[in-house]
């Protein structure tokens, strides 16, 4: 049976509260998901007040003044710190999505949860494992494929056809798509998730691209594509704007063009 | 190190089987079922409520007159077949041990057959034994 409830090691506990800055003039508080593999036990919610006059607006800015100045012990993924590279991909008041970009003034409540992308494995603290999430992505082989003799200067291709890829290249693979979507967190194992099925659609209208052909066999599977119900959370998180429900939506219309 | 650790690469796992090849099938037919009783379900909706307020000789009638068996064989092909293909998903996306699934599975197809027949066979049963 699917696993509906956390298994009996991953329940979260009340953890440490954090003493309140002193002379705040502007308190908010933080509930922030905390385990270490190192101390075991039950990961736990910890509490953190933060005083937003001394951070900047972003929820990544709070995470940064709280490694800082009140828990150096904290760990998260951050880099580029403006929505490029993907890194902070966390759960933040319920929603995936990059901490970078996500103002903590957007966040409805008196307290902001913060807790790492769900139904992956924990490394530590705000960090998930991805390892199945960036093979699935290599399995789409996101690359231009062809046989024909490598044009001199190079592949071209028109204004349109370079169009069509609005929408699927921006994709920095976060993975707040993929692991906000159930039927991903209940066969992830086989499903490839949106993230990787947007990238796949990237390559299969790539007018460039010849190997579309391939591409399709190597995804029409009941798991790997059709398990896709259109529950549409891909698109409702996406920092980036895109919409892989609808990429999947058209990976199965060619399908259905290719038969009949 | 335990014996019981899974060393297969993440490469390995996210291939697993390969591609099955198949899907599209399913999927067409999930749609054109649906589009079926999309015309079928209001029809049968409106003439059943109709149907059923002239009383149970009054439902008999119905039922015997040959376009409404037609059209009720129809509709419980559609809803029965249909169902099989949607119930065949839900199975498939939250059953995961082996035998319990395959199980499962064949449930599904007989109980859509069994249940298909004998709405087929009681529609036809009303309709030839009418007026005899």
């Amino acid at each position: 049976m699917v696993q509906l409830t956390l298994p009996r090691n991953s329940k979260l506990v009340t953890g440490k509260t954090w003493p309140k800055p002193e002379g705040a003039a502007k308190l908010k508080k933080f509930k922030i998901y905390r385990y270490s593999p190192e101390e075991g036990g039950q990961p736990r919610w910890d509490t953190f007040w933060v005083d937003l006059t001394k951070c900047g607006p972003m929820v990544l800015d709070v995470l940064i003044y709280i490694k800082n100045n009140v828990d150096p012990s904290l760990a998260f993924r951050r880099s580029c710190r403006e929505g490029v590279c993907g890194s902070c991909a966390m759960n933040i008041g319920g929603n995936n999505t990059i901490a970078c970009t996500k103002g903590w003034d957007e966040v409805a409540g008196n307290t902001i949860t913060i807790a790492p992308l769900p139904h992956l494995p924990v490394v530590r603290d705000l960090v998930p494992d991805l390892t199945n999430f960036y093979a699935q992505h290599a399995y789409v082989q996101p690359f231009l494929k062809t046989d024909t003799p490598e044009p001199e200067k190079e592949w071209k291709q028109s204004e349109d056809q370079r169009n069509e890829l609005n929408g699927l290249y921006e994709c920095i693979l976060c993975a707040s798509c993929s692991t906000s979507c159930p039927s991903y967190w209940w066969n992830g194992d086989k499903y490839l998730g949106p993230a990787a099925l947007l990238q796949a659609y990237r390559w299969l209208i790539d007018s460039r691209d010849e190997a579309t052909g391939e591409r399709l066999d190597d995804l029409e599977d009941p798991f790997k594509l059709y398990r896709c119900h259109t529950i549409m959370n891909c698109a409702q998180v996406c920092p980036k704007g895109l919409n892989p429900a609808k990429a999947i939506a058209k990976i199965k219309h060619m399908m259905v063009e290719r038969v009949s | 190190m335990s014996s019981n650790q899974d060393f297969a690469t993440p490469t390995a796992r996210a291939r697993g089987l390969g591609s099955a090849k198949a899907g599209t099938e399913h999927h067409i037919r999930q749609r054109v079922s649906a589009i079926a009783l999309i015309f079928l379900v209001p029809w049968f909706l409106f003439s059943v409520i109709n149907a059923v307020q002239a009383g149970y000789d009054g439902a008999q009638d119905w039922v015997a007159q040959p376009w409404n068996a037609i059209l009720l064989i129809l509709t419980a092909g559609a809803a029965f077949y249909h169902m099989r293909l949607g119930m065949q998903v839900v199975i498939e996306d939250y059953i995961y041990t082996p035998g319990m699934k395959s199980a499962l599975l064949i449930l599904n197809s007989f109980a859509s057959i069994a249940l298909f027949v004998t709405v087929a066979v009681s529609v036809l049963k009303i309709w030839f034994t009418a007026g005899v």
